[in-house]
C-alpha cells in the first residue's frame, strides 16, 4: 500500500455571502497516494476550485481535516501554509500566471528565493529545469515574448523548482490550442512516469482526464464517482 | 534585503515608467531643496568656523549701541577715554579703537558712498589679524601715509566698485581730498568689507576733524589665561560704572568674536531651518504620492501577489518586496534630488560670489549626501509600508481569483 500524500477527510467549506451561506464543499473525501496521477473533473459550481484550494493548501477548511503527508494542516497560519506550499506543492495554473516583469529564468527561480536557496544554486537548478522543458534558448525572455505553450512550460519548470512531491495543475491546457495542450500534457505525463511526481490535474475535458490513472468526479461539493483508467494497476 | 527584491522592484518601476517618474519627481523636488539649502547652511557654518579660527578666539569688540553698521550713526561711539580706561582693565592684552564713517568717494568722475576706516598704524597688524585679512597687492599703510589709502578687494576689478579698475598709484578723492592707492586687501566675501577704504588714524582725523577720538569700533584681545567671555562681562560692568550708565541702558555693548559669529550663525541657521521645514512639507506631499502609487500598484498586481503566495511567499516576503520598491522610488528621487541640488547650489554659489558674497559658498560633505540618500529611501519605505502591509495580508485564494 502506497503512502497517502494528500488526504481530505470530510472537508466542508462554507462561504458566507451576505446573509446566504454557500456550501462549496460538503464533506469531501479524497485520498491521493504518492506517485499517483489523478484527474479531478466536475461541472462549474461543483466545488472544483474550492477543492483545488484545499488540496493546494491555499485555504483551510471550515470543517474537516486536510492532511499533507499525514500532517494536519487545517489549523496552520497563512505564513506556515506558504512555506509548506513552497516546498511540497508545485502549481500550474490555467492562465500560466508568470510574473510579467521577470524573465523566464527569474520566474523559475522565484519559488527558490522564497525558500532562501542561495543564488548560485537556484540559478543552476533553474537552468536545468528550463532545459527539461526544452526552453534553454528562451531563458532571458519575458513572458510577453513567449507563446502560450512556452509560458506554460516555464510554469511547469517553476512548479518543479523546489522539487515538490505534488504537482497541482489547474486546467493546465485550458488556454492552449489542442496541439500545444497535448505537448504540455506530455510533459506532465513525463513528470509522472520519469520523475515519479504525484500529479493532480483539474480538468473539464474527459479526453485529457484519460491521461490520468484515476479520475474523480466532483458534484455538489463531494466526490460522486471514481473511475480507474487504462493505465492504472 | 535581497538582490532579487531590488531587481524585481526596479523592473516594476521600469514597467510603469510614467507613473514611477511622476512619483520620483515629487520626492526629487523636496530632496533638491533640502540638499541645496543644507549645503549652503553647512558652507556658511564652515566659513564662520574658519573665520573664528583665523581671527582668533581671544578677540572681543566693543561697539556703540546704534542702528546699522558702525560709522553710519553719529551718536554712537566710544570715546578715547573709554578706550584708555578699558585698556587698563585686567585681562586685556591689546586694544585698538577704529574710526568708521561713510564717505563720498570719487574716482574718474564716478561717485559712490562707501565705508572708510581709520586705524592707528602701529596696530594695523592687530587689525588685520582680527579681521583675518592681508594685503595681497602693494603694501599696508605706514604712519607717514597721510595722503595714502589702502583698498578693499573689489576695487581691483572693473564694474565692481567703479567702472574702471583702480591700480596702485591711482588717485582717489574722499570728500574732495586726494589719496593715492598703495595696497589692496584680500577678499572677505561680502560686498561691504570688500569695498572698504583704509586710512591711517591721522588722515582720518584730518578728513573728519569732528570725529576725533570718537571710535565706531573697538577691537581687543584677551590675555592667554583669561576667558574672553568672562573678560567681556568684566569690561561691560566696569565700563558701565565708568560711564555712569544704568544696567540695561548702556550705550555700548561688548561681545567676543566667537559670540558674534555664533549669533550670526544662529540667525543663518534659523532662516535655513525654516526653509528646510518648508521643503519638508513638500516631502510630506511626496510621501502621500508614493503611498498612492503603491496602493494603485498593489491593486494592479493583486493576482501577481496571489501567485507569489501560492508558490511560497510568506506575508513578510510580500511586505519586504513592496517596502523595498517604495524605498527605491524614494532613493532614486533622492539620488536625482542630490544631483539637481548640487547643480543648483553650485550655480547659486557662483552667482553669490559674482555679486560679492563669496562667503555664501555651499559645502558638500559626505554625510550630507549619504544622509539625503538614506532619508529619501526611508521616506519612500515608510510611505510604502501601509500599502505593502495590505498586500501582504491578501488571502492567496482571493488574490489569485482577482482579474
Amino acid at each position: 500500500m502506497k503512502r497517502s500524500i494528500i488526504k481530505l477527510d470530510n472537508v466542508w467549506k462554507i462561504y458566507r455571502m451576505g446573509h446566504v451561506e454557500v456550501n462549496a464543499l460538503q464533506g469531501l473525501n479524497l485520498d491521493i497516494k504518492e506517485g499517483e496521477f489523478v484527474a479531478l473533473m466536475g461541472p462549474s459550481g461543483s466545488g472544483k476550485s474550492t477543492a483545488v484550494n484545499m488540496i493546494g493548501c491555499l485555504d483551510v477548511p471550515t470543517k474537516g481535516k486536510v492532511f499533507l503527508e499525514q500532517h494536519d494542516i487545517s489549523k496552520l497560519s497563512e505564513s506556515e501554509l506558504a512555506q509548506i506550499r513552497g516546498r511540497k506543492i508545485g502549481f500550474i495554473f490555467q492562465q500560466f500566471n508568470l510574473v510579467p516583469t521577470l524573465a523566464a529564468i527569474e520566474n523559475v527561480m522565484l519559488p527558490m528565493i522564497f525558500q532562501g536557496i542561495p543564488e548560485e544554486a537556484r540559478l543552476k537548478k533553474a537552468k536545468e529545469l528550463l532545459e527539461l522543458v526544452e526552453l534553454e534558448d528562451r531563458m532571458r525572455h519575458r513572458p510577453s515574448e513567449l507563446s502560450g505553450g512556452q509560458q506554460q512550460r516555464v510554469a511547469i519548470a517553476r512548479s518543479l523548482a523546489n522539487n515538490p512531491e505534488v504537482i497541482l495543475a489547474d486546467e493546465p491546457t485550458g488556454n492552449l490550442d489542442s496541439k500545444t495542450g497535448a505537448n504540455v500534457l506530455d510533459f506532465l505525463d513525463k513528470l509522472h512516469s520519469e520523475e515519479k511526481k504525484t500529479i493532480i490535474m483539474v480538468t473539464h475535458d474527459a479526453n485529457l482526464a484519460k491521461a490520468a490513472e484515476r479520475t474523480e468526479f466532483l458534484k455538489d461539493g463531494k466526490i460522486v464517482r471514481t473511475s480507474n483508467n487504462r493505465r492504472s494497476g | 534585503m535581497n538582490i532579487y527584491e531590488i531587481k524585481y522592484a526596479f523592473q516594476n518601476l521600469r514597467k510603469r515608467k510614467l507613473r514611477s517618474g511622476l512619483t520620483i519627481l515629487s520626492i526629487l523636488i523636496g530632496i533638491t531643496a533640502i540638499f541645496a539649502l543644507l549645503s549652503f547652511g553647512i558652507g556658511i557654518q564652515r566659513y564662520v568656523d574658519t573665520l573664528a579660527d583665523e581671527a582668533g578666539r581671544d578677540k572681543l569688540f566693543i561697539q556703540g549701541k546704534g542702528i546699522g553698521a558702525p560709522g553710519t550713526d553719529e551718536n554712537f561711539f566710544l570715546a578715547k577715554e573709554d578706550v584708555d580706561f578699558v585698556s587698563k582693565i585686567k585681562g586685556v592684552n591689546e586694544i585698538l579703537g577704529m574710526y568708521f564713517k561713510v564717505v563720498e568717494v570719487k574716482f574718474n568722475d564716478q561717485k559712490r558712498f562707501l565705508f572708510v576706516s581709520g586705524t592707528d598704524t602701529s596696530k594695523i597688524g592687530f587689525m588685520e589679524e582680527s579681521f583675518s585679512i592681508k594685503v595681497i597687492k602693494g603694501r599696508k599703510l605706514k604712519e607717514v601715509d597721510s595722503d595714502k589709502v589702502a583698498l578693499g578687494y573689489n576695487f581691483q576689478f572693473p564694474d565692481k566698485v567703479f567702472r574702471k579698475t583702480v591700480r596702485l598709484g591711482d588717485k582717489i578723492e574722499l570728500n574732495g581730498n586726494r589719496y593715492e592707492a598703495v595696497g589692496f586687501y584680500e577678499e572677505v566675501g561680502n560686498p561691504q568689507d570688500d569695498t572698504n577704504l583704509y586710512l591711517t588714524d591721522k588722515s582720518f582725523e584730518a578728513l573728519f576733524p569732528d570725529s576725533k577720538d570718537k571710535f565706531g569700533f573697538v577691537i581687543l584681545s584677551s590675555q592667554k589665561e583669561v576667558k574672553p567671555s568672562e573678560l567681556a562681562e568684566r569690561i561691560e560692568e566696569k565700563l558701565r560704572k565708568f560711564k555712569n550708565e544704568e544696567k540695561g541702558k548702556e550705550t555700548f555693548f561688548v561681545q567676543t568674536f566667537e559670540d558674534a559669529l555664533a549669533t550670526f550663525t544662529t540667525i543663518i541657521n534659523v532662516i535655513n531651518g525654516m526653509l528646510v521645514l518648508i521643503a519638508l512639507v513638500s516631502l510630506v506631499v511626496a510621501f502621500v504620492n508614493i503611498m498612492n502609487t503603491m496602493y494603485t500598484s498593489i491593486i494592479e498586481r493583486t493576482k501577481e501577489i496571489g501567485v507569489m503566495k501560492a508558490i511560497g511567499a510568506k506575508n513578510s516576503d510580500i511586505l519586504i518586496i513592496f517596502v523595498v520598491e517604495a524605498g527605491l522610488i524614494g532613493l532614486i528621487g533622492g539620488l536625482l534630488g542630490v544631483l539637481l541640488g548640487y547643480i543648483i547650489s553650485s550655480i547659486g554659489g557662483n552667482i553669490a560670489a559674482a555679486s560679492g558674497f563669496a562667503l555664501l559658498k555651499p559645502a558638500y560633505p559626505l554625510f550630507l549626501i549619504v544622509g539625503c540618500l538614506i532619508f529619501s529611501f526611508l521616506v519612500g519605505a515608510a510611505a510604502g509600508y501601509l500599502p505593502a502591509r495590505r498586500a501582504s495580508k491578501l488571502k492567496p485564494v482571493d488574490a489569485l481569483r482577482y482579474e
